[in-house]
């Protein structure tokens, strides 16, 4: 009994092997990147599963890696939070793929601190002052006497480096004090359990367990992030190795229909057009 | 030493190893009964008539006739929540500019807290996103909701020298002297008939796949995921592991290459598992291209790697601790090497590689590292066994590490999470549950 099973497991492997073979054409869209586009891509992959039967699978591994997923050719749509470096497009081109980048939304990169503290608005300059550690009491920028506890992002994310650019400025480094979260939603949480803690998520992860505080004297929100008054805003990309076309194609463009226009409002992210 | 003393260490040992013993069975009680308390309340749990209405919309479950008669109770009930809400704006409009401004902002949080206990609004436009389509499903959920409803929470601010404590402020205190304060304890008092809880049993967490990123649904697709990779990673591993394990005892020349060879094996067994992940995304994916995308086969192919080792060892001792004289009786009767080997030998092992197999099947299921690079998505559907070529998969392991961090919602879901985390658990459990009675089978078959 035992040496027929053995043998029939076996006989069903090779028949997997032989039946399938890698020349199979792909059914479904593989998304793969930033976990700040994430909540995005999965209400989109479940909307077009659901009405057009179409499986879409979404990875959130950070821009960086969808950036590298679409140059190795292993996924169909990288999912960004910045635009793609000099180097990233290189890399593509050397491989003959021109990738090809869409605006699917805008986001507001908020500052949130917990709520417990009573800081509500800071300049950019002291965020940045903040971050490169010369401040490192909120005392020093009207707060009460607390330590400060820097949160910033992997090096991966392209959150971190739109942070990077819009406030410290692309070179400089963060302060090593520093303390490193892999999402969005991890920097929420690591904030929320921390009094003196401050860090930095998309629009669409703000909810009451954080306070978002101004910078410059706006408050991010949909309307100041679509008005451009809110100053650390940045536009989300779905980035195809070439022009999309298809399936995928339409999976991009549901950004531009009505319900897909209703989900990214829902989502606390704001729409293009 | 005298006998006293020798007494006296003997007896302190012994409270030692009982204490010990005492103490691991604490922690496993610490681990498991929140573990699995918290994990059964993702199938048995007090549902609302949201929840209900979800089943129904979303799964086609559920009898209609039943659910509108307790749609009908319900809205019964909701009717004069809506009107009260209707007098309010109507009053708001009356009042002058600086209380309407005062107001607007706070009836706006109230009714939101509404259309998160109960679903949207009448009048509001259909939402896109299954979690704003329906109220609280969960009544411990709910009950949380109905407190954001009653009380606000605020932060003292008052000394800007000291972090703020959180205080709560009745919301009906701050619509004193308007209509609108009818309504907190007329939701308070009715919210039995406004939700209707009863307890349920939803087998559907595991059977259906997820809704809304999770939101609502089951956790199948996770599950099988978690499945295929296991048992694909057994398919390459199993049988090259027990090949290897008889070239190694049965073959194989002490010398120099063998010694290496061994002690690469070792090796190999203490490889972090992440350097594996990294591995099979450079090696299958990169390099090879036995997919396009992750997939089940690279995702598999990888854990194989990882678990290899293992099932040589184990595979290697099992055939180790045959009697040599069954080898020996079998070559004096005239028997082949060959046939010794596959007569005799490996049935005679066979528990024991067994065991090492299902062992290195429940390492294989509850890996993360090893499949984020190359298998695991956050989001997708139930693949079938024809896409386990090309397509990924959720799975288990990765699915609770993004819901405990990544998921943008993470604090509303966290039963989905707990309930992922036990049926890991039980999907292991059950796979060394079976490899003990396997092996008690396959040894009491051999002895008699």
């Amino acid at each position: 009994m035992a040496k027929f099973r053995v043998t029939s497991l076996v006989v069903s492997a090779i028949f997997l092997l032989v039946s399938g073979g890698p020349a199979e054409a792909k059914n479904g869209i593989v998304i793969d990147g930033s976990t700040t586009v994430g909540p995005l891509a999965k209400s989109f992959a479940a909307y077009f599963t659901r009405s057009r039967g179409i499986s879409v699978t979404v990875s959130e591994s950070g821009s960086g890696n969808g950036a590298k997923s679409l140059i190795n050719g292993t996924c169909d749509i990288a999912t960004m939070s910045r635009s793609m470096k000099p180097e990233e497009l290189a890399a593509a081109r050397s491989k003959g793929i021109e990738p090809v980048a869409g605006v699917v939304a805008l986001d507001g990169l908020a500052m949130v601190v917990n709520p417990a503290n009573p800081v509500h608005s800071l300049t950019k300059q002291q965020i940045a002052a903040i971050y490169k550690g010369s401040v490192t009491n909120w005392r020093q920028v009207g707060g009460p006497n607390a330590r400060i506890l820097i949160v910033q992002r992997e090096s991966n994310s392209g959150t971190q480096e739109t942070f990077k650019e819009l406030v410290v400025g692309k070179k400089v480094h963060i302060a090593a004090s520093a303390e490193t979260q892999a999402s969005n939603g991890a920097v929420k949480n690591r904030i929320s359990l921390t009094k003196g803690a401050i860090g930095f998520v998309g629009l669409g992860f703000i909810d009451s367990t954080v306070k978002k505080i101004a910078v410059d004297g706006v408050l991010p929100s949909p309307e100041t992030v679509r008005n451009g008054t809110y100053p650390l805003s940045r536009p989300l990309f779905m980035v195809t190795a070439g022009t999309p076309k298809g399936r995928v194609q339409e999976f991009i463009n549901l950004s531009a229909t009505p319900v897909g226009k209703r989900m990214i409002k829902e989502l606390g992210f704001v729409g293009t057009r | 030493m005298n006998l006293g003393t020798r007494k006296l260490l003997d007896r302190s040992f012994t409270a030692l190893g009982i204490s010990s013993i005492v103490i691991m069975g604490l922690m496993l009680l610490v681990v498991l009964v929140p573990i699995v308390s918290n994990g059964i309340g993702a199938i048995v749990f007090k549902s609302t008539i949201e929840h209900r209405k979800m089943l129904y919309h979303e799964f086609n479950r559920g009898d209609k006739a039943d659910l509108q008669r307790e749609i009908a109770s319900s809205d019964a009930s909701r009717k004069e929540i809506y009107r009260m809400l209707d007098t309010f704006d109507a009053e708001l409009s009356k009042m002058d500019e600086t209380r309407q401004q005062e107001y607007r902002e706070k009836f706006e949080q109230v009714k939101n807290s509404l259309r998160a206990l109960l679903g949207p609004i009448p009048g509001d436009e259909e939402p896109a996103l299954a979690r704003l389509k329906y109220g609280q499903t969960r009544w411990e959920k709910a009950e949380e909701k109905l407190h954001e409803l009653l009380f606000e929470k605020k932060w003292d601010y008052s000394n800007p020298d000291e972090m703020a404590k959180e205080y709560e402020v009745s919301r009906s205190a701050s619509f004193e002297g308007t209509s609108l304060v009818r309504l907190f304890p007329y939701v308070e008092k009715n919210i039995d008939r406004l939700l209707q809880p009863e307890w349920t049993f939803y087998w559907g967490f595991i059977t259906d796949s997820s809704v809304d990123a999770h939101f609502f649904g089951g956790i199948w697709p996770e599950i099988q995921g978690t499945l295929f990779l296991a048992v694909g990673a057994m398919l390459f591993a199993f049988p090259l592991g027990v090949i290897g394990a008889i070239y190694f005892t049965e073959y194989a020349r002490d010398g120099f290459l063998t010694s290496l060879l061994r002690s690469a094996n070792s090796t190999l067994a203490g490889v972090p598992s992440i350097v594996f992940g990294l591995f099979g995304l450079t090696f299958f994916i990169n390099t090879l291209k036995v997919s396009e995308s992750k997939s089940v086969l690279a995702g598999s192919l990888t854990l194989a790697i990882m678990i290899l080792p293992t099932i040589i060892r184990s595979s290697e001792e099992a055939i180790l601790a045959v009697p040599k004289t069954y080898k020996e009786a079998s070559l004096g009767l005239g028997s082949t090497k060959w046939n010794t080997i596959i007569k005799v030998i490996l049935p005679a092992a066979l528990p024991g590689i067994l065991t090492g197999g299902v062992l290195s099947l429940g390492r294989a299921a509850g890996e993360t590292a090893p499949i984020i690079f190359t298998a695991a998505v956050s989001v997708g559907s139930a693949i079938g066994l024809a896409d386990v070529l090309s397509s990924p998969t959720p799975a288990l392991s990765w699915n609770i590490y993004n819901l405990a961090s990544e998921h943008e919602a993470a604090a509303e879901i966290r039963h989905v999470q707990y309930g992922m985390v036990l049926a890991l658990m039980t999907i292991v459990t059950l796979l060394n549950m079976s490899a003990i009675v396997l092996r008690a089978r396959i040894s009491k078959k051999l002895k008699g």
